[in-house]
């Protein structure tokens, strides 16, 4: 950066006083002239940020089109016994005799839909204590992440188990109800 | 005013040099050749210094332009119509495939020669001020990674706009790196897609980007770049041309003004310029470089046309949010990074750093940061500047081909990945997927 020019010796006396009225105005008191420049200059500068703030703001949208997160999917006795693949919703839903739960088909490291791998033979393997007979896996086509049959992640880069969805019962025409916001933990169970 | 004179000259001309030195006057005269400077060292002109890699840039550029505008009256941004669109550009439209085949291997050949244009500039140590005033070599470099940057974004947002199967899963991986970003992740994906979801939004955001706001910033970019060249007194070459008549000189260093040969009044607009170029040193623009400028053209449009014939622009099926494709790649330039993204998930205790931070966001972030402030930690002398491979600059030089070299070897580590992201040889064939659950 270079500091204040210093004028050349040969420079004319209108110069001179020019650049001692800039350097007046630059450091002393305030006078009118520069209280209404920076005035004028603030107001410019609001503006523009108004603009700007409007146009970025703008951007978000404050209605989506978007598919609800709360949707029926169908009466409890229409499903099998096992594992059923709601190709719309990204859902596993999961029915044990009277009992029914839902994992989330979205992988956990990049979003890729996980694939539902049936084991040739039932495989036993530890969870975090617990043992549990696997009959199906999930695998991600994506980047190689796999998980367990309850979501758990055992292998590739995903950071965390798949989520599971809490379900409901409408009360309206008995219809189970997924709620896509709300997360619940690998024990929830909903009973029919 | 004179007769005889043909309608290019009435056009294009309102005097005709008769001399060398009304020559540099015409050139800065001319509307079509006022851009360049009257007189060029014959060195920047070498194709073995430069390789012309920025300029073969520029004419892909130019030439993505043109099949873009020709794709942006065929093509619909909406998610009903693009692929019906797109299907209609390869099969229907009269030479619609060669377009676009063209528009996409100009596309992943502006990736490649921007790239190989950074390795020339580093390796010759172009990022460095020489002996001349006033230069500012360092920020042109990092003008030059915001193009590599907007080079790279326009082939990503370009890629969602056939909305098949490659696009939208390309899309939704590229957008969830988004998210990894720490504290603002998740609002620059909600503001990128106009949604939680990849959907109509999603699609006209990416294409505003894509047709408009992308190239518009490269146009920008490029021009700053290209007039920080200018200030900065050519090519790098011509600070090592000085150096080295300075040794044969004793006399310091005189300074010559580059626009004065075209502007005979004034000096209002001058610029320092490194050499003492001598007169056998300095061609005439018009016709040394324009020659090599067209050639070049040519030679760049010629081998994508030829690429273009043969390798047709693929057209994979509808996007479809509910099934993967297996394996699910991104193309050849972002592969290292997905192959960094599966790799860097790191657990330490019960904490687990997800990979899409790490690889995705992190160690891109940081090469980049340091790509950008290099230039100011390069501590070699002038006599480095516009050399290719200098002893002087031997470490940073072979500390750059590694990490080249590094993301060269993810690069293929992620082309021989196959379904289940396992590894298949190129001559192993990949067992058979089913394609639904």
């Amino acid at each position: 950066m270079r500091k204040a020019k210093s004028l050349h010796p040969s420079a004319s006396p209108s110069e001179r006083s020019v650049a001692n009225s800039l350097e007046a105005e630059a450091g002393s008191a305030p006078t009118r002239r520069l209280f209404l420049k920076r005035m004028g200059l603030g107001a410019v500068l609001i503006g523009l940020f108004g603009h700007v703030l409007a146009w970025v703001r703008s951007l978000f949208p404050n209605v989506l089109y978007e598919e609800p997160r709360r949707i029926k999917i169908g009466r409890p006795e229409d499903f099998a016994e096992g594992g059923t693949f709601l190709e719309e919703r990204r859902l596993f839903v999961f029915r044990e005799r009277n009992t029914f739960y839902a994992i989330s088909a979205t992988c956990t490291h990049l979003g890729c839909t996980v694939k539902m791998i049936h084991l040739p033979q039932p495989k036993r393997v530890q969870i975090g204590g617990r043992v549990r007979e696997e009959r199906y896996e999930f695998h991600c086509p994506c980047h190689g992440s796999k998980y367990y049959g309850d979501g758990t992640n055992y292998a590739g880069p995903a950071p965390r188990p798949l989520v599971w969805y809490k379900l409901e019962v409408a009360p309206e025409d008995g219809q189970l109800v997924v709620n896509l916001d709300e997360i619940v933990g690998q024990d929830f169970r909903l009973t029919v | 005013m004179a007769t005889g004179r043909t309608l290019w000259e009435r056009i294009f001309w309102s005097w005709r040099p008769e001399s060398s030195r009304e020559a540099g006057d015409a050139i800065v005269r001319n509307f079509l050749l006022h851009w360049f400077p009257a007189k060029v060292l014959r060195e920047s002109l070498s194709f073995r210094y430069s390789l012309w890699l920025g300029t073969i840039a520029a004419v892909l550029f130019v030439l993505l332009t043109g099949t873009g505008v020709i794709l942006m009256f065929l093509y619909v941004p909406s998610v009903e119509r693009a692929y019906a669109s797109v299907k209609d550009i390869e099969y229907v439209v009269s030479f619609g495939w060669f377009v676009r085949s063209l528009h996409r291997i100009a596309a992943h050949a502006m990736v490649a020669v921007v790239f190989l244009h950074m390795m020339r500039v580093f390796l010759t140590g172009a990022y460095k001020n020489g002996v001349a005033a006033d230069q500012n070599r360092p920020l042109n470099w990092i003008i030059g990674i915001l193009l590599l940057l907007a080079t790279l974004l326009l082939s990503f947002t370009g890629y969602l706009l056939p909305w098949d199967q490659l696009a939208y899963w390309a899309i939704t991986v590229g957008t969830s790196i988004a998210t990894a970003a720490p504290w603002i992740g998740d609002d620059i994906r909600f503001v990128l897609l106009g949604g939680h979801e990849i959907a109509q939004n999603a699609l006209l955001r990416f294409y505003v980007l894509h047709c408009f706001v992308l190239p518009t910033a490269v146009l920008l970019l490029f021009s700053w770049h290209m007039w920080r060249v200018r200030k900065d007194g050519g090519l790098a070459c011509a600070d090592r041309l000085a150096r080295e008549h300075r040794r044969e000189w004793t006399t310091p260093i005189r300074s010559k003004t580059y626009s004065l040969l075209g502007i005979a009044r004034g000096r209002t607009v001058h610029v320092e310029v490194a050499a003492i170029h001598e007169e056998e040193q300095m061609v005439p623009a018009s016709p040394v470089l324009v020659r090599r400028l067209f050639l070049v053209a040519l030679g760049t449009i010629v081998a994508t046309s030829l690429l273009a014939l043969m390798i047709r622009a693929p057209l994979e099926e509808p996007a479809n949010p509910s099934v993967t494709p297996n394996p699910a790649k991104a193309p050849w330039y972002f592969l290292w990074l997905q192959e960094l993204v599966a790799l860097t998930t790191v657990r330490i205790g019960t904490y687990t750093l997800n990979g899409a931070f790490v690889g995705g966001v992190l160690i891109p972030g940081l090469l980049i940061l340091w790509s950008a402030i290099w230039p100011y930690l390069d501590r070699s002398s002038t006599a480095s500047v516009g050399v290719w491979f200098p002893t002087e600059r031997r470490r940073q030089n072979l500390v750059f081909l590694l990490i080249v070299a590094g993301i060269l070897v993810l690069i293929v580590t992620g082309t021989l990945r196959g379904p289940y992201w396992e590894f298949y040889w190129p001559w192993e064939p990949w067992p058979e997927i089913p394609r639904r659950f």
